[in-house]
């Protein structure tokens, strides 16, 4: 039983007069606990698959299901909801709030989700040590390096433990050495705590953390393969 | 997300832009200063009126004069006479603590080689109390005082010494009401048959000069000028008696005067619980016949006009506070403009759109409630600043103690300007919280 499937998914944008297909009849299927990479060029809809599979877009046809709930049925608040409780998203530019430290970042889904401020700062001190940061933890993302940023929005990630995290070319902006650190971070965390990633990337070196990667080429999936490392 | 966290969070947010903040919050002091400012004026000047008038004459007193009746008035307009039992009839009217009636009469007095004219009145001296005469000096009246009297402060005035320069006589001198304490006054009363009476009275006790209502009159037990009042009335014959108090000196009065029944008192003073039982109770009476007029009718009017001024100062601190709002708006609308990334990373993660709104309505209203609390420590400083050189300039002839206050601010218009102004930001915080829970997260994300 797959913990998200896609069937058959169409998304058409609006770009002026014309009409651009994002997707074309995607139909793809994520295990729970699997990590899959999603490899493409540029303008190959990839983004797109990502956000339509967290629900952050509604497809134009087709059905996103989530652990049996077909997500694009669902209202808003209904599924700001799920987000709250079952999902974690990391970024290209890893999206930290400025005027919060390094913790408080981290803490941010919790205190949505009405944590006690005791329960919050614990929850979110281990995972940064976890990440490596702990002794960052009272800095603004301002005073952190590039990899040291994207640690804390994987912290952020996980925090809540999500049942899947859906991760935009999360090292688009790292350089090579830092890329591998996280990758294998990354990777050893979702498979110790058992979690689905999700990621999108146009590196094939970083596609092959996954344990499977999907080719997609024009709105369409045109092959798959399983990861090397 | 909890109160406590909205609250962190939105301070926070609001300090990231100190300048700017600030700017916004001294449009709302502003605000909140001119409406409170203006709104205590116009309550300075309602109590300012009110406590000017309760010098002239408690507002809680209603004062029933004796009826007049016309020759020839239709029997349905007559006025009720001042008999005991209308006495008893006001005595049992719902809010009146206490009736005395009262007599009047007044003759040549001499004290010392002092001469002037006296009016005497005669009370129950048990209401005394209650119908605000405060000794100042000396003691009060009781029922069995024989020929002791408690006089106002200002019946000093009342005498001259005839041998004194004519010139300075004309002089309005303010005489020391001490002089009157313990001290004999000689009293001539005069009946219509030219016949004189000469009683001599020992005045016990001086007014203070909070009531100018008795200032200039002498008060004595009602038993002991009903003996002078009915003396004064003997030789007086047919159904048009002269109003007592008027007779010496004077001739016979035409047979068409308008006159009054010699059975029933000079007047009455009713002493009611508060003012709004004053204003009530002297309709009441009115409407039952009797001659009754209080200082709480006027108020009304004051109250009235006062309440036009109040709306009138009142709207251009409101127009102020509007151009304040809309500063609130600017800044909120700004700030979402600024952190567009940031409310999408916000959605992203799980704020639900309440989230999102209550943070922006909070930080709204917070700018509204730090310059309300900041407006209204500025306005307690104007006040004071008004009241210290504007009304000592108006009121310059007053003593301190009783100095008005030309502006007044009361612990309700400062709870009314806090709501306000809070109120005033939460309205001004609607429109870019509505904005920002618009924004789609997407978008938000791509624009990096």
């Amino acid at each position: 039983m797959p913990i998200l499937e896609l069937r058959n998914v169409v998304k058409k944008y609006r770009v002026g007069k014309e009409i651009v297909t994002a997707l074309d009849g995607v139909n793809l299927a994520v295990e729970a606990g699997e990590f899959v990479a999603i490899l493409g060029t540029s303008g190959s809809g990839k983004t797109t698959l990502l956000n339509v599979a967290a629900g952050l877009e509604k497809p134009t046809r087709g059905e996103v299901v989530f652990r049996n709930v077909t997500l694009n049925k669902l209202k808003e608040w209904q599924k700001v909801a799920f987000r709250r409780k079952q999902m974690g998203f990391i970024f290209q530019s890893y999206n930290l709030i400025p005027s919060l430290t390094a913790q408080e970042n981290v803490a941010l889904p919790l205190i949505f989700d009405n944590v006690p401020v005791q329960e919050r700062t614990k929850r979110a001190v281990a995972v940064l040590t976890h990440m490596g940061l702990k002794d960052r933890r009272k800095h603004k993302p301002t005073e952190m390096s590039g990899g040291q940023q994207q640690r804390v929005a994987i912290a952020r990630a996980i925090v809540h433990q999500p049942r899947i995290i859906f991760a935009d070319e999360l090292t688009g902006n790292l350089d090579s050495h830092t890329t591998h650190d996280i990758m294998c971070s990354l990777q050893t965390t979702v498979k110790k705590l058992g979690q689905t990633l999700l990621m999108v990337t146009h590196d094939r070196d970083v596609a092959n953390y996954a344990d499977r990667i999907i080719f997609m080429v024009d709105g369409k999936i045109v092959s798959e393969e399983l990861g090397g490392k | 997300m909890k109160s406590y966290d909205l609250l962190v969070l939105a301070n926070r947010n609001l300090w990231r832009r100190k300048g700017r903040t600030i700017l916004t919050v001294l449009g709302v002091i502003i605000g909140t200063t001119a409406i409170v400012v203006m709104l205590s004026l116009g309550i300075g000047l309602v109590e300012s009126q009110k406590k000017q008038m309760e010098q002239w004459g408690s507002l809680n007193m209603i004062r029933v004069h004796q009826a007049y009746s016309y020759p020839g008035e239709p029997e349905e307009n007559k006025q009720r006479k001042l008999t005991d039992e209308a006495i008893e009839e006001i005595k049992a009217i719902e809010g009146v603590l206490a009736v005395s009636p009262a007599y009047e009469v007044g003759g040549e007095a001499k004290l010392g080689r002092k001469t002037g004219y006296l009016q005497l009145i005669g009370i129950d001296a048990a209401t005394m109390e209650l119908m605000d005469f405060n000794v100042e000096h000396g003691r009060i009246l009781n029922e069995n005082d024989q020929f002791n009297v408690v006089a106002g402060c200002r019946v000093i005035d009342n005498f001259h010494d005839p041998k004194q320069q004519p010139g300075r006589e004309m002089e309005w001198e303010q005489g020391d009401p001490l002089e009157l304490l313990d001290k004999r006054v000689a009293v001539t009363l005069m009946n219509q048959r030219q016949q004189k009476r000469i009683y001599s009275l020992n005045v016990v006790g001086i007014l203070s000069d909070k009531s100018m209502e008795y200032a200039w009159s002498v008060f004595a037990p009602i038993k002991e000028i009903k003996k002078m009042r009915d003396f004064t009335m003997q030789g007086m014959g047919g159904n048009h008696p002269v109003p007592p108090g008027k007779e010496v000196g004077l001739p016979q009065l035409p047979r068409d005067m308008p006159g009054q029944e010699d059975d029933q008192y000079s007047f009455a003073l009713v002493r009611t619980q508060d003012v709004s039982y004053a204003k009530y109770i002297s309709q009441e009476l009115r409407d039952r016949g009797f001659n009754a007029s209080s200082m709480a009718d006027n108020l009304e009017g004051i109250e009235n006009v006062a309440r036009q001024m109040q709306a009138v100062l009142g709207g251009i601190g409101a127009i102020t506070l509007l151009v304040a709002a809309i500063g609130i708006t600017n800044t909120m609308v700004m700030s979402i403009y600024e952190r567009t990334r940031e409310i999408a990373i916000m959605k992203v993660v799980g704020a639900s759109f309440a989230d999102i709104r209550t943070l922006f309505l909070a930080e709204s209203s917070l700018i509204g409630l730090m310059g309300g609390m900041l407006g209204i420590g500025l306005s307690y400083f104007l006040s004071y600043l008004l009241n210290k050189y504007v009304g000592a300039m108006m009121f310059s002839r007053m003593d301190p103690e009783n100095m008005f206050q030309i502006s007044l601010i009361p612990p309700w218009l400062v709870l009314f300007a806090l709501v306000f102004s809070m109120g005033i930001g939460l309205i001004a915080g609607l429109y870019p919280a509505n904005r920002a829970i618009k924004l789609d997260p997407i978008d938000a994300m791509r624009n990096s």
